[in-house]
């Protein structure tokens, strides 16, 4: 029935195009393969929640110039404004924006002192309106209470008695046992003593390519800063509609400080991720034309052999081919040529992938990926070899006796 | 086995039309040898394609084994040519890059016979024809008279009742082409149904029967051998007397 046999010993006495095209293949698939891979892994880290209602969330700078500033005063009142405004939910000061980049980290350990193995983890001051300006869902514990709150001056390297931290961060803490971190205490700043009061589910960390993106904790101060910042959670569908309204209130209810910075928490997303999105792109983009230059290449061969076996096709088709035939012979034909790419080139992309994992601590490759990339270059290659066996079946029997 | 009534064909390129085949009738019988000669250009190839349904004719009606072939699709053309037709080409049209072997094996796959009928006939028919030791060669490694032999063999392994060659000696020295000529006669009285052209009136004269194309019309020899338009050589005349003689 098939001629897989023939068709590979005639291949093998003309091998050295087909050879070049099982290379170019192989280095598509093995280029395609993991290049899909980093995608993936790019889609993915992005896809990872913030544990913030980020949909409804933006935050704003305050930037004070007068002098004798009654900081904690103007924060009260500022708090008060903004709560009041209708169509905002919620709102607080915060020292750093989830996904913004900056923000400060600490280290917390189970003993106190120096040289104990402290975990990094991201710090967010809020005050008892945090978790819910954020949106954060709480899961053990409870949120701080308005006793909790300290005044952090503009000096201060104290920290507060209480914390409350995310799951991935009490999992660091407590392996295996997240809710046993509930209630313990343990050291910030080697040795100043924090109690866990509660743990929110998620709560990423500023840095979106840490390791420890998902550790991040809430301490409860108001923080005495010439330059703060206020985050604000308005109902759905009003925040476009407030950010003005809220920077014009605060500009004029004080006109010792300018308001500055309005942003919202999807833009700064979008900015977080944007080098990711640009890299996806170019992958993406060289994914196409790599598998556009097999395309063309599979075409050339297919369309320069076909020419120069013009005779043999007309005679296999005296001899009683049919058109379905002589059309099948260069599927077949390609089927094997593609085979001999698929198969260097999954060895390629898996040796690429050890030494991509290796270098960067990816997780490796799924198998599946590489299946689907091998079925989709078998695809290319049947697509694009398609219209020259398409030409070569409309080759007239009479090139047999005609041509010389 | 074979029968045209008024059958003409016509190309057309550009803006010229060529009429290659006119008013052509013939019948052809079953067990027949019949050599087709005449000037270049004068038709011979389109008729042999016509009669091997490598190409269609233009107008009237041809029949092979009582079928109307004009009226049948690619396809079923292709299944008559397979299981009907051999054919021999004046250039052999071996396939470069199969060796003897798979050569002979190509028509019989289109057949679609198991690999054991396949192997067998191959064998045979290559064993026929001298070259059974050969079957690994490439063509190239061949001489002229060796490879249309192969070509022979590749043509009789799907066992055609009907075998059409195209000058099948117009490429070989005259001593090959003597020893193809042999084997050709070998295979019609076997029984295959043959139709030869050829430019070489001596093995013209050899087949039962002569046909004469020019300008496209066909005219029977068989009848009037000495017609003025043959140069007859002394070979020829010494054929033509045992042909007579039949
Ligand atoms: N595909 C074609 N397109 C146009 N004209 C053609 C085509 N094939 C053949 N012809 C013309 O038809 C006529 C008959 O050609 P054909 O090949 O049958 O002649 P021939 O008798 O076989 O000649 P030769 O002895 O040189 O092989 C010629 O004038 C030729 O130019
Ligand atoms: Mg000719």
């Amino acid at each position: 029935m098939f001629e897989l046999g023939p068709i590979f010993r005639a291949l093998l006495r003309q091998k050295v195009g087909a050879i070049l095209i099982a290379l170019q293949i192989a280095l598509t698939l093995s280029i395609m393969v993991n290049a899909i891979f980093m995608m993936q892994q790019r889609s993915s880290q992005m896809a990872r929640p913030s544990g913030l209602d980020e949909a409804n969330l933006f935050y704003l700078s305050n930037t004070v110039f007068g002098q004798n500033y009654n900081h904690e005063a103007a924060l009260a009142d500022d708090l008060r404004l903004i709560r009041g405004i209708p169509g905002v939910v919620n709102a607080t000061q915060i020292n750093a924006i989830p996904l913004s980049g900056g923000g400060w980290s600490m280290g917390l350990q189970h003993k106190a002192g120096e040289g104990e193995n402290s975990i990094g983890v991201a710090v967010y001051m809020v005050d008892d309106h945090g978790i819910n300006t954020l949106g954060l869902e709480l899961i053990a514990g409870e949120n701080f209470q308005l006793t909790d709150i300290e005044w952090r001056p503009a000096t201060s390297v104290s920290w507060p008695a209480r914390a409350i931290v995310s799951q991935a961060m009490a999992e660091s803490l407590y392996p295996g046992a997240y809710q046993s971190a509930l209630g313990k205490t343990v050291y910030i700043n080697q040795n100043e003593a924090v109690q866990i009061s509660g743990i929110v589910k998620t709560l990423q960390a500023p840095w979106n390519g840490w390791d420890g993106v998902e550790r991040s904790m809430l301490v409860p101060f108001q923080m005495e800063t010439r330059n703060s910042r206020y985050i604000i959670r308005t109902e759905p569908g009003r925040r476009d509609e407030l950010m003005p309204i809220i920077e014009k209130a605060l500009a004029e209810s004080d006109k010792n400080r300018i308001i500055r910075n309005v942003t919202s928490l999807e833009d700064t997303r979008e900015d977080s991720y944007r080098s990711h999105n640009a890299l996806n792109k170019i992958l993406l983009l060289v994914i196409v034309i790599l598998t556009l230059i097999t395309a063309f290449g599979i075409v050339g061969l297919a369309m320069f052999s076909i020419n120069r076996r013009r005779r043999q096709i007309g005679t296999r088709r005296a001899l009683g081919a049919t058109q379905l035939q002589v059309m099948r012979y260069f599927m077949l034909e390609n089927f094997l040529i593609s085979t001999l790419g698929v198969v260097i080139g999954a060895i390629a992309a898996v040796g690429l992938n050890i030494w991509l994992v290796s270098k960067f601590e990816l997780a490796p490759l799924e198998p599946q990926l590489l299946v689907v990339g091998v079925l989709a270059l078998y695809l290319v290659g049947q697509l694009a070899v398609f219209y020259p066996a398409r030409k070569a079946a409309a080759i007239s029997p009479a090139t047999a006796t005609r041509s010389v | 086995m074979l029968l045209m009534k008024q059958l003409g064909k016509v190309f057309h390129t550009g803006e010229v039309s060529t009429h290659a085949l006119r008013e052509v009738d013939l019948e052809v019988q079953e067990g027949d040898f019949v050599s087709v000669t005449g000037p270049s250009g004068s038709g011979k190839t389109t008729f042999l394609n016509i009669a091997g349904l490598l190409e269609v004719a233009s107008s009237g009606l041809f029949l092979l084994d009582g079928e109307n072939v004009n009226q049948q699709s690619d396809s079923q053309r292709s299944k008559m040519r397979n299981q009907k037709i051999g054919f021999i080409f004046q250039s052999f049209n071996l396939i470069p890059e199969l060796n003897l072997f798979d050569n002979v094996d190509v028509p019989l796959r289109y057949r679609g016979f198991d690999a054991k009928e396949r192997k067998r006939r191959i064998e045979q028919q290559l064993e026929l024809v001298g070259l059974a030791s050969r079957m690994k060669h490439l063509p190239s490694q061949l001489s002229g008279g060796q490879q249309q032999r192969v070509a022979i063999a590749r043509a009789l392994a799907t066992s055609p009742r009907f075998l059409l060659a195209d000058e099948p000696t117009g490429n070989l020295d005259s001593q090959m082409a003597q020893s193809v000529m042999a084997l050709l006669e070998d295979i019609n009285r076997q029984g295959t149904t043959i139709i030869m052209v050829t430019h070489d009136h001596g093995l013209a004269q050899r087949a039962k029967r002569q046909i004469l194309i020019k300008d496209g019309r066909v005219s029977e020899l068989t009848a009037t051998l000495h017609e003025p338009l043959h140069i007859v050589s002394p070979s020829a005349t010494e054929h033509s007397a045992k042909v007579a003689g039949v």
